[in-house]
């Protein structure tokens, strides 16, 4: 019954949304602000009610084994702890997608809400969210209905929720994601509103900048999460994998990237106005076509969902006219806009376009890697695959640039330019530091690598400045911007970080019996295979392998575990990590060969740690920068 | 903003977009129903645990399944073939340049739906039989080839290329 109800409250949604979108029809030209606004606001908040309802109903039955709901049936467990009982939920297609309307829901009335009730894009901005709202509801209800049951009779007991999917970073992960993907419909739906809208008077930069700051932080976290719990759990032992669904969300996240820059140029001087629309309205599209690529399953991911053409088209088709609707509108009004044309070379927001630049290419060359084994499919017929060789090469030198433009960025001021040797000594400092630093690492590690080199090089030389700047400051009482200054550094941290990853890590593959001992190297003096039991877990099987180390003088104990999960009889792979600051020592045990012994993987990961913290570093950054209200 | 860029800035999604239409629209079950019959070519190969398998040994009704430790789709199409092989159905690996190691690895941390996997690490037989890249499935009939499919095996693709081929089969006999 319940589940009944709920489907009725998402259903009458879509009713209350259609209805604004007609009713408002008829008004969309009159610009005059009457009554209709208070009624049209009303219905929508109802509306979104109405799914934040139908929603709680939803994690209402999830909680309480409704089993004849077949989605929960086949996703949930009566055995399962609450709070992977709710998180279940978003282990799959149909869930996740009610969530994401959801997340599309709070955001959207929150800034609804916020905006002065007379604000002249509210009503335009209402609409244009009503839209959007009712086009994913009706392709849940439509496509991927969470709400149906399994008649005559339900399921006994669930079918339990994908061992890998039990853990709490993934618990968290996506939820972070969809706020951060959904966040940007915002910005999406202001801009365009203030493009229809057609008086460019209006000021609408300071309206939606805290809002994307904190979407981008979501979308931060969210990437981040979802890399370390690859790394920790997956047992894939690295961090990124330029998987399709890692880029299409890397995608939107380096265009929300561009858009805080250029949003920051646009609120300080009257240029890149144009630029900051374009990239508002690029960040959702790119979440649309995100949505597109791993919901459709026309790419095989790890992450992908079933292939299911019909929900492809219903996708491609929505978030087209979508997007096309918003850039047609831009491109219509774009010369009748008011902004100055030249950016006067050698100012601030000189270096921050072409940055913008940096950042959009960087975005088509993920963009053409995504694509690129479809497109020659469909030339050709043959299969051709995209892997880190392609980015890393790609990304190496935009890197280079982009660092240089920043550091260049820091000294300079907005509007006026500044002459090249006035800024030669903020420069000059962090210049030579950087090739010192980065000759010191090729001398002590005597490992040669270009790309990883570009790497250090270009992120000291982010480090280094802004380190300089803050010594600057500090004894000549200069301005400086700590959010910035904080999330910078740690951008630059981050290509340290990968960089010393990727020339440093290695990996043994082992083969030991219970109670061998054996030296790998002058680093790890003692490996011994200590016990191994096999134990009985609630619903698990687990083979527990205790392995102590002796590593650079300290002793070291490690439990890589393998499980075998009676429900679905997958088998995962618990990976065992000893963390210090310079490195992670990461095991995980293969399979038993026909003498008794067993096989290891044991991977020494340098730095990797420091990459998730240079992530964390940025998002403080954006949190100092949105709590310090004067720093923009 | 000039013209060409403002035209453009529209085009270019239209583009996109009708592309995505088009690789979606496209049935690629038909491309891979017209598939010509031939023999299995001849090998002699080792299987994963070190024991010679002949062409002459893939006799009666037999799903090859390309497959690699380090191919990202095969563990996406996992689960699907273990399904298979709990109806019944013979599953062979064909281990496509792969290390032993890992590849046995691999299989005991995923779980091994295959009755055997031929070891294949230059990718000699795989060359033979067509194999562009894993995963691929072939269909083997009495030691014909009877259908090749390329990419992730697939509920769809199982229903309409080879479930039909395999029933026809088994009630000729």
């Amino acid at each position: 019954m319940i589940g009944e109800i709920s489907h009725f409250l998402s259903l009458s949604a879509v009713v209350i949304f259609c209805l604004i979108l007609i009713f408002n029809f008829f008004f969309i030209f009159d610009k005059t602000h009457s009554n209709q606004l208070s009624l049209s606001l009303r219905m929508f908040n109802q509306a979104c009610w109405l799914v934040f309802i139908s929603f709680g109903m939803y994690v209402y039955l999830s909680i309480n084994d409704d089993f004849s709901i077949a989605y929960i049936a086949s996703h949930s467990n009566s055995q399962l702890p609450i709070f992977y009982k709710i998180s279940s939920i978003w282990s799959a297609h149909e869930g996740s997608m009610f969530l994401w309307i959801v997340f599309l829901t709070v955001w959207s009335i929150l800034f609804i809400n916020s905006l002065h009730r007379n604000h002249p894009l509210k009503r335009i901005t209402l609409l244009m969210l009503s839209l959007i709202i009712l086009g994913f509801l009706l392709f849940l209800l439509l496509t991927s209905n969470p709400f149906e049951r399994i008649l005559p009779f339900g399921a006994i007991e669930g079918a339990d929720i994908n061992p890998v999917l039990q853990d709490p970073a993934l618990a968290i992960h996506p939820p972070m994601l969809y706020l951060g993907y959904v966040g940007f419909v915002i910005s999406f739906s202001f801009i365009t509103a203030y493009l229809f809208h057609g008086n460019f008077e209006l000021e609408w930069e300071k309206d939606i900048k805290n809002w994307s700051l904190v979407a981008w932080i979501f979308l931060t976290i969210g990437i981040t999460l979802g890399s370390w719990w690859a790394y920790y759990e997956l047992g894939w032992g690295g961090y990124w994998f330029w998987d399709p669904v890692e880029n299409v969300a890397l995608m939107p996240w380096l265009a929300a990237t561009a858009f805080m820059h250029s949003l920051y140029a646009s609120s300080k001087s009257n240029v890149l106005k144009t630029w900051t629309m374009f990239l508002g309205i690029l960040i959702f599209a790119l979440s649309l076509f995100g949505a597109f690529i791993v919901r459709s399953g026309i790419i095989d991911s790890v992450h992908s969902f079933a292939n299911d053409p019909q929900r492809g088209l219903y996708l491609l088709i929505f978030s087209g006219l979508i997007t096309l609707l918003a850039l047609g509108i831009f491109a219509y009004r774009v010369p009748s806009l008011n902004v100055s044309r030249f950016v006067i070379s050698g100012s601030k927001e000189s270096y921050l376009s072409m940055n913008n630049i940096l950042m959009i290419t960087s975005i088509f060359s993920i963009f053409l890697g995504v694509t690129y084994p479809l497109i020659i499919e469909a030339v050709n017929g043959e299969k051709v695959s995209i892997g880190p060789p392609y980015y890393n090469t790609i990304f190496a030198p935009l890197i280079l640039i982009a660092s240089i433009f920043i550091m260049a960025s820091l000294d300079s001021i907005w509007q006026r330019s500044k002459p090249f040797k006035s800024i030669v000594s903020s420069i000059i400092v962090p210049m030579i530091l950087s090739l010192i630093f980065t000759y010191v690492v090729w001398h002590v590690t005597a490992v040669f690598s270009i790309l990883s080199y570009i790497g250090i090089f270009s992120g000291s030389l982010i480090l280094f400045s802004y380190l300089y700047r803050i010594l600057s400051n500090f004894f000549y009482k200069k301005f400086i911007n700590i959010g910035s200054a904080v999330a910078h550094i740690g951008f630059g941290l981050l290509f340290i970080a990968i960089s010393f990853n990727s020339i440093l890590s290695y990996e043994k593959n082992l083969n030991l019996a219970p109670g061998e001992t054996i030296l790998i190297d002058e680093s790890i003096e003692e490996f011994s295979f200590d016990d191994i039991k096999v134990l009985k877990a609630s619903n698990h099987d687990v083979i527990s392998v205790e392995v102590s180390l002796l590593q650079d003088g300290n002793n070291i104990f490690l439990n890589p575990q393998k499980r075998k999960y009676a429900t679905r009889g997958q088998i995962t792979t618990e990976s065992s990590i000893h963390a210090s600051i310079l490195k992670d020592t990461y095991l995980t045990i293969g399979d038993q060969l026909e003498n008794g012994s067993w096989t290891f993987a044991l991977k020494i990961n340098y730095f990797i740690k420091w990459i998730w913290f240079s992530a964390s570093l940025m998002v403080m950054g954006m949190l100092i920068t949105i709590f310090k209200k004067k720093a923009i | 903003m000039n013209k060409p860029l403002r035209f453009l800035i529209v085009l270019l999604p239209i583009i996109i977009f009708s592309f995505f239409a088009k690789v979606l629209l496209v049935e690629e079950d038909e491309k891979f129903l017209k598939f010509n019959a031939k023999n299995l070519p001849s090998f002699e190969l080792n299987d994963l645990d070190g024991v010679a398998v002949k062409s002459q040994s893939l006799d009666g009704i037999k799903l090859v399944n390309v497959w690699a430790s380090w191919c990202i789709t095969c563990l996406v199409e996992h689960p699907f073939l273990t399904k298979l092989s709990d109806e019944n159905i013979q599953i062979v690996g064909l281990n496509y340049k792969d290390s032993s190691d890992k590849a046995n690895a691999w299989l005991q941390k995923n779980g091994n739906p295959y009755i055997f996997s031929i070891y294949d690490p230059r990718g000699d037989l795989a060359f033979d039989l067509g194999v562009t890249g894993a995963p691929e499935s072939f269909l083997l009939i009495d030691n014909q080839v009877i259908a090749h499919i390329q990419g992730e095996m697939t509920q769809r693709k199982w229903e309409t290329i080879f479930y039909p081929l395999i029933n026809k089969a088994r009630n000729t006999k």
